[in-house]
C-alpha cells in the first residue's frame, strides 16, 4: 500500500469516527447524567454593567445550597457562569461554547436585553430550557417561545403602574419624565403617555439620558422649568442618583419615581448620601423585600453569610435566585426521570408558585411575565416601606 | 431658560473638563502622544483616596496628599514600565500601549474596588449652595472647582514659563534630539510629565466625584468631554485648553438644554468641526515641519 492509500483510508477513518461521535452526543439526552444536572448562566462580571454580575452569582448560591442538601433526586447541580462583560458577541461565544462543549440543561437569568436577545434564537433552535431573561422587553414574550419563561414585569406594566400611582394616590397634576435612550426607556415612556391619556392629562417635560452620561444639569433644568411636581424615572442607578443629587443642588425637589430596577434602596441610600431616604423617593418593585423577616429570605441570607460572605446581599444578587427557583421546583417535581419534556412540563403548569419572587403562573401557550408590581417608598433608614400592594396593570396592552 | 444655572454649571463643568485636559496636553507637549489611559490613571488615584478614607478612616487631606505621591509614581511607572521599553516606537504604536494600560488599570480597580457605585464623600459638596445675587445659584463644588481651576492654571503658566524644568519640557516637545544635545535628560523630562500629568489627571477626578459617583468607569465619559475640550482649545495651549473646556461645558449645557436628545453628540460634533476647519484648535500655533 503506498502513502497516498494509507493517507486517505486514514482520513476516511477520522472522518467517520467524527461523525460517530458528534451523532453519539446528539442521541443522548443533553445537560445531565445519572450524577449531574448542568445548568449555565451568563453575565458581566467585568466591565461597565459588572454591577449586574450578581444575578449570576445569585443562582451560583441557590445551586450551592441544593447541592448542600443533598442535589435533585440524586444528581448534583453543576452550575456554570460565564462572564460575557454586557457584550452581545461574547454571550453568543458563552453561550455556544457552553452549549457545544458541556451540553446545557438550562439557562437562568442573563442580564442585558441586547445580549438576550444575541442568544435568544440559538436556545430556542436548540430546545433549550430558559427562565427567565432579566429584562421587560416585549420581545422575549412576543412571540411566543415554548422554551422560555419570563419573571420580569414588563416596563409598560411597570410604568403604567408607577404613573398611575402618581396621579390617583399622590395626586399630582404635573409629571415629567426621565428616561434612558433605549428600549428600557422608551417602552416606559409610551405607557406612561399611554396612562395619563385616560386622565386627559399629557407629560410636562420628557428627558432623555444616555446610559454613560455623568452630567445632567440641563437634563434637570429642563425639569425643574417645567414646573414638573413629580419625576417618573427610567434610567440606570448611577444616573438617578446623579439626577437626584443635580435636583437637590440647584432647588429642584419634585416626588421622585422610579423602576423596579432602582430597588436596591441600601445601593441607592449609599451612593446618594442617604439623599434616597431623605427625599423619600418611591419606586415599584417585585420581590419579596430583600431584608424582609421572611423564612425564605432569611434562609438564603444565612447561606450567603456562610458560602459567599464577600457577596452583598442585594436585590441583584436575590434576582438571581428568583430565575432559580422556578427551575428547582420543576425539576423537583419531575421526578427521577429528567428530560427537558418533563421539566418543560411542570413549568407550564407551575400555578401561583412563589419564592422570593413574584407570583408565578404559566400555562402551556402563555410564559409571560406577572403585570403585578408593588409600590415601595424609601423610609428614614433606607428601608423599604410598602406603600401600595401587589397591584396589577388593568390597561396592559399586552 | 434658567440662564443663569445653565451658565454657572456650564462653567463649572466645563472648568473640570478643562482641567482634566490639561493632564492630556501636558504628556502631548512633551511627546506628542495622546494618553488614552489619562482617564484610568485619575480613576485609579482617586480609589486611593477612596481606599485610604474607608478602610484607613485617615483624615481627607492625608488621603488626598498620598494619593497625590501615588499618581505621580503611577505616571512614572507607566511610562518607565510601558512607553518606555517600546523599541523604536511610532506615535501609533504609543498611542495602542496607553490604550492597554487603560484596560489593565480598569481591569484591575473593578477587581480590587468592585464594579459597584461607592460612597465617596469630599469636604466640598455639591448640595451646599449659595444665592449671592438673586437667581445665581452657585454650588460649594462649583466654587472649590474654579478656584482650583484658577489655581492650577496660573501655575502652569509660572511653570511653563519661569523654570527651567518647564523650558526643558517644551524644548522636548519641539525636538528631542536637539534638547538632548543641549544636556536635557529627556527620559527624565518625559517622567516627569506623565507624574505632573497624573498629578492634574487626580485632582479633576477628585472633583468629578463630588458631582458624580464613584465606579471604575466615572472617567470614561469626562475624558471624552476633555479631549474635546483639548482639541478645540489645541493641544500645545495651556490656556487654549481651559477656554476650549469652558466652551464644552457651556456648549453642552445650552445645547442639551434646547435639544435634549443631542446632548450626548456635541463632544464628537466639536472634535470632527475643529479637525475639519481648524486642526491645531482655537489657539494653538499650527506648526507644519519643512521635509
Amino acid at each position: 500500500m503506498d502513502l497516498k492509500r494509507i493517507t486517505r483510508v486514514m482520513l476516511v477513518c477520522l472522518f467517520a469516527v467524527f461523525l460517530f461521535t458528534q451523532a453519539g452526543q446528539a442521541a443522548a439526552e443533553r445537560g445531565f447524567d445519572d450524577k449531574e444536572i448542568r445548568i449555565a448562566a451568563w453575565g458581566p462580571q467585568t466591565g461597565p454593567a459588572a454591577p449586574w454580575g450578581a444575578v449570576a452569582r445569585g443562582s451560583k448560591l441557590l445551586f450551592d445550597i441544593v447541592n448542600e442538601e443533598g442535589g435533585i433526586h440524586g444528581r448534583k447541580i453543576k452550575f456554570f457562569v460565564r462572564d460575557d462583560q454586557y457584550n452581545p458577541s461574547q454571550t453568543v461565544a458563552a453561550v455556544k461554547e457552553l452549549i457545544e462543549r458541556y451540553g446545557i440543561f438550562a439557562f437562568v437569568g442573563g442580564v442585558g436585553t441586547a445580549c438576550c436577545q444575541s442568544v435568544y434564537k440559538i436556545l430556542l433552535d436548540n430546545k433549550i430550557i430558559w427562565i427567565s431573561p432579566c429584562s421587560g422587553a416585549r420581545s422575549f414574550w412576543d412571540p411566543h417561545n415554548p422554551y422560555l419563561w419570563n419573571i420580569w414585569p414588563t416596563y409598560e406594566d411597570d410604568a403604567s403602574i408607577l404613573a398611575k400611582f402618581a396621579v390617583e394616590k399622590k395626586k399630582f397634576k404635573k409629571i415629567a419624565m426621565l428616561y434612558n435612550n433605549d428600549d428600557y426607556g422608551l417602552d416606559a415612556l409610551d405607557s406612561v403617555k399611554y396612562r395619563l391619556s385616560k386622565y386627559k392629562m399629557e407629560l410636562v417635560a420628557a428627558l432623555p439620558v444616555e446610559p454613560t452620561e455623568r452630567d445632567l444639569s440641563s437634563q434637570v433644568a429642563k425639569l425643574k422649568a417645567s414646573g414638573a411636581e413629580a419625576v417618573i424615572g427610567f434610567c440606570a442607578p448611577t444616573q438617578a442618583a446623579i439626577a437626584l443629587r443635580t435636583s437637590v443642588s440647584q432647588g429642584f425637589r419634585p416626588q421622585w419615581f422610579h423602576s423596579y430596577n432602582l430597588s436596591d434602596y441600601p445601593l441607592m441610600n449609599k451612593i446618594t448620601d442617604g439623599l434616597w431616604s431623605k427625599e423619600a423617593v418611591i419606586s415599584s418593585a417585585f420581590f419579596i423585600p430583600s431584608f424582609a423577616d421572611h423564612p425564605l429570605i432569611n434562609k438564603y441570607r444565612k447561606a450567603q453569610e456562610r458560602l459567599a460572605p464577600t457577596e452583598r446581599w442585594g436585590i441583584f444578587y436575590q434576582a438571581g435566585i428568583v430565575v432559580g427557583e422556578p427551575l428547582l421546583e420543576a425539576m423537583k417535581k419531575a421526578g427521577k426521570n429528567l428530560s427537558t419534556e418533563a421539566v418543560k412540563k411542570e413549568l407550564d403548569s407551575l400555578k401561583n408558585f412563589q419564592g422570593v419572587g413574584p407570583k408565578i403562573t404559566w400555562k402551556p401557550n402563555y410564559h409571560k411575565a406577572p403585570r403585578s408590581v408593588q409600590i415601595w417608598q424609601a423610609g428614614p433608614k433606607g428601608e423599604n416601606i410598602v406603600l401600595q400592594d401587589w397591584t396589577e396593570n388593568e390597561i396592559s396592552r399586552h | 431658560m434658567p440662564f443663569e444655572q445653565l451658565l454657572i454649571e456650564g462653567l463649572a463643568m466645563g472648568a473640570c473638563y478643562g482641567l482634566f485636559g490639561l493632564a492630556v496636553v501636558i504628556i502631548y507637549k512633551t511627546s506628542e502622544v495622546m494618553n488614552f489611559a489619562a482617564g484610568e490613571m485619575a480613576m485609579f488615584s482617586t480609589f486611593i483616596v477612596f481606599h485610604l478614607l474607608t478602610f484607613y478612616h485617615c483624615p481627607f487631606w492625608v488621603a488626598l496628599l498620598a494619593a497625590i505621591v501615588f499618581a505621580a509614581l503611577l505616571g512614572i511607572l507607566v511610562q518607565y514600565f510601558f512607553l518606555r521599553p517600546a523599541k523604536n516606537p511610532t506615535l501609533l504604536s504609543l498611542i495602542v500601549i496607553t490604550l492597554g494600560v487603560e484596560m489593565l488599570l480598569m481591569g484591575f480597580a473593578s477587581w480590587k474596588w468592585g464594579a459597584e457605585q461607592q460612597e465617596f464623600s469630599l469636604p466640598i459638596s455639591y448640595m451646599v449652595t449659595y444665592e449671592p445675587i438673586k437667581g445665581f445659584i452657585i454650588s460649594q463644588w462649583a466654587l472649590a472647582v474654579f478656584i482650583i481651576a484658577a489655581v492650577v492654571m496660573v501655575f502652569l503658566y509660572f511653570f511653563f514659563n519661569r523654570t527651567s524644568l518647564g523650558t526643558a519640557m517644551r524644548a522636548t516637545q519641539q525636538n528631542k534630539h536637539a534638547a538632548k544635545i543641549m544636556g536635557i535628560n529627556t527620559d527624565r523630562v518625559f517622567a516627569f510629565s506623565w507624574a505632573f500629568s497624573s498629578v492634574i489627571g487626580l485632582i479633576a477626578a477628585v472633583l468629578l466625584t463630588a458631582k458624580t459617583i464613584l465606579d471604575p468607569q466615572f472617567m470614561m465619559e469626562p475624558f471624552l468631554k476633555a479631549f474635546a475640550a483639548a482639541v478645540l482649545g489645541g493641544l500645545m495651549s495651556i490656556p487654549g485648553v481651559l477656554i476650549g473646556g469652558a466652551i464644552m461645558g457651556l456648549l453642552e449645557n445650552f445645547f442639551g438644554y434646547a435639544w435634549p436628545v443631542w446632548k450626548p453628540i456635541t463632544a464628537f460634533i466639536v472634535i470632527v468641526l475643529v479637525l475639519c476647519v481648524r486642526p491645531s484648535g482655537l489657539f494653538a500655533k499650527h506648526w507644519v515641519k519643512k521635509v
